[in-house]
């Protein structure tokens, strides 16, 4: 195991030669460039391809090409570029191709500030695309290790699932330097529970099955399967249809293979539930660590506070939240996004404290901790907190 | 060790980054775990740019700095902007580039890093690793020698130019007795 000081971008890019990636296609924006740029060093060296493409649109395209060609492939972007995915993002979900994808969220909206971090593309990573009748899945690192570790599950999931998986970072984890742990053997990959699963052949001649089920080999143009693989609506054999029945079946099959399995896919962190604190922060990626700082000094005085750490973003974890827990969910933006959810899911007394370009200070939060359990009326500035 | 935090800030082309990455390597290589945010403005250099680098024996939650035990201004503008964080922690300076404002209410160290960097190399260039040396004297769980294979490790050119820089850095925190 060779220890890193490196960015949670470099840790992307192992991440994803470790798991097997042969094709990254992307078109670089801060703070994405940085996994292109290592990519296309990385790829030759494995024997992958590094496609420098003409837009994101044609980007996703490629990978999405080339994983229907038989290889894993991966792109990477920010906000302004995720904007530009929705097409063949849909492509990928409706056609069940694997694909990972990384969006390193900074403050918007549209272009922003490009080394400051956002997240404003919760909701918009739950619906990439247009049309419904599907789920997606999301994961969110706050580390370098995380993001190292959470690209070979994304690559786990998309082949699972048969799916694209997006890796919702942002510019702090993205760009943020920080010690990790690289494996240099299949073994030492193993010793942190991580594991690569092989891209396989799907020999038809039913590719696209009326069942929740997982685990079946995605679907690979030529080498003898008679696949196809158009943008529309397919029958179980992968024809084109028109059909109603085969439509409700494809779109049962898009949303129930992913519901019906989400114990793969879920995955939090709790610091401090022990004893059922009457107040819970809830946050993910870069906030979640000054979040942590925060709660462990207000135990250090005594508060009973606690705090969630979502991991995966989507399919959304109702079940961690309870209408008599209070929740004061933390985020890097205004308008208030995760707290929408934590609200929708708890249906209990909820707090939004958000801020838009940088992270908040551990005092800050420890000042609206006091407030919240200290029955203070919440104050609704920019950057304090208001009641939900 | 217990968390120790570094603020180094700066304009663009003075190395406030490649110093934070040294130290946070130098760091991994003493066991000792890092963490860096790096923020700047859009010029390549000339603009201003900030390393808040965390070093800890355990895991760091916060990346952030919010009370720096270690200051290194390498501009006026930095100066100004960021000592309203320093209290209890150390501020060093270069005489040649930051005049401390008055009153001054935390503890200040002059550290002339280009005259020495200019005396021990023959170029201004490596003033960076002046602070660095002085830095790294007030971390004694991150031994010299981790210090300089960092140094070694991660600098591309005039490696051992650099060595000197960073020694002389360290010559200057011993006879001053500096700490964090």
């Amino acid at each position: 195991m060779k220890t890193l000081f490196n960015t949670g971008n470099a840790a992307i890019t192992e991440g994803a030669i470790w798991a097997g990636c042969q094709v990254f296609a992307g078109y670089p924006i801060t703070p994405g460039t940085e996994i292109a740029e290592n990519m296309s060093r990385r790829l030759p060296e494995v024997g992958g391809y590094y496609i420098q493409a003409e837009d994101e649109t044609a980007s996703l395209h490629i990978c999405a090409g080339a994983s229907l060609g038989g290889l894993k492939s991966m792109t990477a972007t920010s906000g302004p570029g995720f904007v530009l995915y929705a097409d063949p993002y849909g492509w990928a979900i409706g056609c069940e191709i694997p694909v990972v994808v990384v969006n390193a969220q900074r403050v918007g909206p549209v272009s922003g500030i490009t080394g400051a971090p956002g997240q404003g593309e919760f909701y918009f990573s739950r619906y990439p695309t247009h049309g419904g009748n599907f789920e997606t899945i999301v994961l969110a690192p706050n580390s370098s290790q995380e993001a190292f570790n959470m690209t070979l599950e994304a690559f786990r999931l998309a082949e699972r699932f048969r799916t694209p998986v997006t890796i919702l970072a942002d510019q702090l984890v993205a760009d943020g330097w920080e010690s990790f742990q690289l494996p240099e053997t299949p073994e030492e990959l193993a010793s942190l529970g991580l594991g690569v699963v092989p891209r396989l052949v799907h020999p038809g001649p039913d590719f696209y099955p009326p069942s929740d089920a997982i685990d079946i080999p995605p679907v690979v143009l030529g080498r003898g399967t008679g696949a196809a693989a158009s943008d529309w609506t397919p029958t179980e054999e992968g024809y084109d249809t028109e059909e109603i029945e085969p439509q409700m079946w494809h779109a049962h099959r898009l949303v129930h293979k992913i519901l019906q399995h989400r114990e793969l896919i879920d995955r939090h962190e709790a610091y401090f539930l022990e004893d059922s604190p009457p107040l819970v922060l809830v946050s993910y990626g870069s906030p979640s660590r000054v979040v942590r700082s925060a709660v462990r000094q207000a135990r250090a005085e005594g508060l009973a506070v606690g705090a969630i750490r979502l991991q995966s973003l989507w399919p959304f974890q109702d079940a961690l939240f309870h209408p008599k827990t209070i929740h004061l969910v933390v985020e890097l933006n205004t308008d208030g996004q995760l707290v929408r959810e934590v609200a929708r899911a708890a249906k209990g007394e909820t707090h939004f404290w958000g801020r838009c370009g940088e992270l908040p200070g551990v005092s800050e939060l420890l000042v609206v901790i006091r407030d919240i359990l200290s029955g203070q009326a919440p104050r609704s500035m920019p950057g304090q907190w208001e009641a939900w | 060790m217990p968390r120790r935090e570094i603020l180094i800030s700066g304009f663009g082309g003075q190395g406030v980054v490649l110093a934070g990455r040294i130290l946070g390597y130098a760091a991994v290589l003493a066991g000792q775990k890092a963490t860096m945010l790096v923020s700047h403005g859009t010029e390549t250099r000339g603009g201003y740019v900030r390393s808040q680098v965390v070093v800890a024996s355990q895991d760091i939650d916060s990346p952030l700095v919010e009370k720096p035990d270690f200051f290194a201004a390498l501009s006026q503008a930095a100066y100004q902007r960021f000592i309203p964080l320093v209290t209890a922690g150390l501020t060093l300076y270069d005489p040649a580039l930051v005049t401390p404002g008055e009153p001054i209410t935390s503890r200040h160290q002059p550290v002339p890093a280009r005259e020495l960097a200019e005396a021990k190399t023959g170029s201004v260039l490596a003033a960076n690793m002046v602070f660095l040396g002085v830095i790294l004297a007030g971390l004694p769980t991150i031994s010299r020698e981790a210090g300089k294979q960092a140094v070694r490790e991660i600098v591309r050119r005039q490696v051992e130019k650099n060595i000197l820089a960073l020694e002389a850095g360290y010559a200057l925190a011993e006879s001053r007795v500096v700490s964090g």
